[in-house]
């Protein structure tokens, strides 16, 4: 297995030799050394051109031992290796929409397709695939699915798991496989894209996608409202989830103020859609909740300031992570976390940031506090972001999880990924 | 012992499985559930013989009704150590055959398993066993102006274990999302006994998404014994339409069109003029008997808003043909249209001795399509068939009318559905929409993946159950395994 130790020498020479034996497969213009956030490929990036092609680099490198992993933009491979694969797989040229049909409201498109490209195309007809993490022009649909990435609309419109409805990925043998399909309600065979969507590349590559989009509301407004502290503005959250159908919702730690012109305040934001007069009687449901204290944008401003919200993170976190607890429980968690946050009221989820800690011992107990907020509320907390130095030794990207589930999806890795090439070591448990 | 490898020929219809069961592995289980959680007289096993799928027909050696999850794990530890299949049950109202026991001479139903564990209001979560009633999940959380929102019509019925089985939908699901849109933990008694917590009340999950992998699973990843289940809130207000259309092609006009609109109504559901001519007959809540098809549609939200929304969809609807737009003016007038149309089953139970129900699904803008597919093998098989289907999400449910005691009427029933599934496959869409594949539709399944889909799929149920022991012989066709038991009552393409 050409897995090194950190980069070293022989293992980047191993590493690129095994690269070269695949110029039988691919051109050498296909072939390429990484580059920038790559750092989570030692050897080089393979771009293949179709299905039949990714087929034959998985079965070179599973009688080769050679892992690798698929690569979109690669923030997220490059955030969660302790050390790096030795290929890098990456969908750039297979980023055509195969079908999309307005009417039924489903598009299908090949996984190395950027969320911003499709919701470019599909906004001319006033439709959008809901699923908003940050950096949509950076994310591709199979590193979105992969990593079941999320943002502010998951309050409204679900998540990953929601939309998806169909897919194709090539696996153990260079099989490839589908499950789903192209109709928004299907139950026939098991359901494969729950399995895919949120496996970091660690079962095979996602080659296409099938979504169910949804229409764009016809209006839509942003409300911001400032707090001196976060508990007032967790209460007001909490009471407009639960008098108004919310497009999303967002209570943001006083370091991100500034970023919205409310330096030092914690934010609130809540959006809501629909025709002229539900926007009325939610704009001034929520003025009565909050007795002036606000704005309200519309139009282009409420189009940056949402960009923004959803696209942000903080420039000098080096530690980042995602806790997921019940949503009543959020706030309690934040309150002592000691960490900027923004938090998706009425899902229980946040993304949390800590600037660089002192050391190992420092990001340890960082990490552990933040696990243990998570385990209070019956919840979990993944790190998304950890300094290069501490990965070896320092804490999992994932929590735990129970013994009867660890069990049960390391059979699953074992039987998808029988050699342990796929995206190896760094998932729950190490699979 | 392989069960699988056992049988000799053609076992008979209402009886089972080819195994003689030790009777030791029936005292252990009286031990395990109490006389009273077993039955293993021949005349009351019959009760169980099949589920709404009537078609075909096999009882249990056993029925086993355990109370507890500890009980459950009991049990199938002991299948587990005699290596004998086993077939979970809920209410049996499923309609794909899917807890017909076909070589698994032990059935477990969680009938006795209905407690709601706990309902947390603040989180919106409610933890049930298995064996709840859909419908008793609703009416529990009601006070506080919540609601559990897949509704299937069989809801006063059928079970969340059996809804988490088949990822089951309802006419809300257009807009709420089907069953495993709602689960966001399990309790699972794999086949060796083993009890595993998976998910959890969070919306994010550690890992593989293992709920998801058992939801929709029909029964085939082990016995789920508890969810914990996600909780809406009620809308403010609903608007309820009837839509009158000479003909469903019309009907199926209006529904592309509203959608295309952008308007995202909580359901749009279609009768055709025979399903209208039963419904009146049994229920007489006064549908237009000379219509072609009608359309509920009902649309929810906020209060403000309402108004403008409504006549958005009216307009729609008048538009594309509706000779008439009927609003419900009250909550007793919108109690009635949904009544007659979660009881129009029932009411075609009337019209023939028997009926099987077909669970397509196309995608929605080729319903004219399939609609006309459905009225040529109508024709063509010399049978009565009515549609009442979930039209938002193009999930047809033709039931085609049968005598059971003509075997020709079933050979050609079965024939029919076979065409018209065909048809849903051709105009790219899928066997099944929410009744899951079950024994009914298994042999269909090469029409729509590939041996090699066909292959992972396996590989992932096997994860959970690595000797196929729990409900064998369902969703996937083995090759050579189990043809020859599939149908007592009809032939099987080998
Ligand atoms: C009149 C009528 C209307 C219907 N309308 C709808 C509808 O609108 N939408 C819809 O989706 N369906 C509908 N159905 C189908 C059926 O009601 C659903 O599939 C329902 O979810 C079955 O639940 P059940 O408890 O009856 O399960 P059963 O029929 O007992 O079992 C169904 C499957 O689930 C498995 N199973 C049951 N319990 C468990 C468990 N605890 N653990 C593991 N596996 C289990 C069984 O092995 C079987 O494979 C309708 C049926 C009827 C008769």
């Amino acid at each position: 297995m050409i897995d090194a130790n950190g980069a070293t020498a022989a293992a980047q020479s191993a590493a690129e030799r095994a690269a070269r034996g695949f110029e039988s497969l691919l051109d050498r213009g296909r072939i390429r050394a990484p580059q920038g956030r790559e750092a989570g490929v030692l050897g080089a990036v393979l771009e293949p051109e179709s299905v039949a092609e990714i087929s034959e680099i998985i079965r070179k490198c599973e009688a080769e031992s050679i892992s690798l992993a698929p690569v979109g933009a690669a923030r997220t491979l490059a955030q969660m290796r302790s050390r790096p694969v030795a290929l890098g797989v990456s969908l750039e040229r297979m980023r055509q929409v195969i079908a999309y049909e307005p009417e039924d409201m489903t598009v299908v498109a090949q996984a190395g397709l950027t969320l911003g490209e499709l919701n470019r195309l599909m906004e001319q007809n006033r439709q959008h695939l809901p699923v908003d993490p940050p950096a949509p022009g950076l994310t591709t649909l199979g590193a979105m699915v992969s990593a079941a990435k999320a943002g502010p609309l998951r309050l409204s419109e679900g998540r990953v798991r929601d939309l998806l409805i169909g897919l194709q990925f090539v696996g153990h043998g260079g099989r490839v496989a589908r499950g789903g399909g192209r109709v928004v309600k299907n139950v026939a065979g098991y359901d494969l894209m729950k399995v895919m969507t949120g496996s970091f590349g660690t079962l095979g590559i996602i080659t296409e996608t099938i979504f169910k989009v949804r229409p764009l509301p016809e209006l839509a407004e942003l409300a911001v409202a400032p707090f001196d502290t976060a508990e007032p503005a967790f209460g007001v959250a909490a009471a407009l989830h639960d008098a108004l159908p919310l497009l999303h919702l967002e209570v943001l730690s006083a370091g991100f103020g500034r970023e919205f012109g409310y330096p030092q305040k914690c934010l609130l934001f809540a959006a809501f859609g629909g025709n002229q007069v539900e926007l009325d009687y939610q704009r001034s449901a929520i003025e009565c909740k909050l007795g002036g204290k606000f704005a309200v944008l519309a139009g282009a401003p409420a189009s940056e300031a949402y960009a923004r919200l959803r696209d942000l993170e903080m420039a000098d976190a080096a530690l980042a992570a995602q806790l997921a607890v019940l949503p009543a429980e959020l706030c309690r968690g934040l309150l002592s976390c000691r960490a900027e946050y923004v938090a998706y009221a009425g899902c229980g989820v946040a993304r949390l940031f800590a600037r660089a800690p002192e050391g190992a011992n420092e990001a340890a107990q960082i990490v552990a506090h933040w696990r243990e907020i998570a385990r209070q509320a019956r919840g979990h907390a993944r790190l998304t972001a950890l300094p290069p130095a501490l990965r070896s030794a320092g804490p999992a990207f994932f929590d735990q999880v129970n013994e009867g589930s660890m069990k049960l999806m390391a059979r699953a890795k074992k039987s998808f990924d029988p050699a342990g090439i796929f995206n190896p070591g760094c998932f729950v448990g190490a699979l | 012992m392989d069960l699988t490898q056992q049988s000799g020929g053609l076992p008979r219809t209402g009886s089972a499985n080819g195994a003689a069961l030790s009777s030791g592995l029936r005292e252990e289980l009286t031990e395990i559930v109490g006389r009273e959680g077993l039955i293993h007289r021949a005349s009351e096993l019959r009760v169980y013989e099949c589920d709404g799928w009537t078609v075909e027909k096999s009882a249990p050696e056993l029925l086993v009704l355990p109370d507890s999850t500890a009980q459950v794990s009991a049990v199938l530890e002991a299948l587990h150590r005699r290596q004998v299949p086993f077939v979970p049950r809920g209410a049996g109202t499923g309609l794909s055959g899917g807890s017909l026991p076909l070589k698994a001479p032990v059935m477990v139903c969680t009938s006795r398993m209905n407690r709601i564990v706990s309902i947390d209001y603040a989180n919106r979560r409610v933890e049930v066993e298995s064996g709840v009633v859909n419908l008793h999940v609703s009416n529990a959380v009601k006070a506080a102006g919540l609601f559990y929102a897949p509704d299937p019509s069989s809801q006063a019925a059928c079970t969340v274990g059996g809804n988490v089985a088949e990822n089951s939908g309802g006419p809300h699901t257009l807009k709420y999302g089907v069953t495993t849109n709602h689960v966001l933990g399990l309790e699972i008694v794999l086949p060796d006994g083993e009890v595993v917590e998976l998910g959890g009340p969070t919306e994010e999950v550690c890992g593989y998404d293992l709920v998801g992998a058992v939801v929709g699973s029909e029964g085939t990843t082990g016995i789920v014994t508890r969810a914990v289940l996600k909780l809406v809130r009620e809308p403010q207000s609903h608007r309820t339409f009837l839509a009158i259309f000479a003909d469903v092609e019309g009907a199926t006009r209006a529904v592309s069109a509203i959608i295309a609109a952008g308007v995202i109504p909580g359901a749009i559901e279609m009768m055709d003029q025979l399903i209208i001519e039963a419904v009146e007959a049994a229920f007489h809540v006064g549908l237009p008997r000379d219509a072609g098809a009608v359309l509920i549609i009902e649309i929810d939200g906020l209060a403000a808003g309402m108004d403008q929304r409504a006549e958005q969809v009216k307009a729609i609807v008048g538009g594309n043909g509706a000779k008439e737009v009927r609003v419900a003016r009250d909550e007793t007038e919108r109690a009635a249209l949904w009544k007659a149309r979660k009881r129009a089953f029932g009411a075609v139970g009337r019209l023939a001795p028997n009926y099987a129900t077909q669970d397509g699904v196309v995608p929605r803008t080729r319903l004219p399509q399939i609609l006309r597919e459905i009225s040529a093998a109508s024709q063509r098989h010399q049978l009565r068939i009515g549609n009442v289907f979930h039209a938002g999400d193009g999930n047809i449910h033709p039931i085609v009318l049968y005598d059971e005691r003509d075997p020709d009427q079933v050979r050609r029933a079965v024939e029919a559905g076979r065409d018209i599934l065909k048809a849903c496959v051709a105009l790219g869409g899928s066997l099944s929409g929410e009744h899951g594949i079950g024994a009914e539709k298994m042999h269909e399944m090469p029409l729509l993946f590939s041996p090699d889909d066909l292959m992972v799929m396996s590989d992932l149920r096997r994860v959970f159950d690595p000797a196929e022991r729990s409900n064998p012989n369902k969703v996937i066709p083995m090759p050579g395994a189990c043809v020859e038991v599939a149908a007592p009552r009809r032939q099987v393409p080998v």
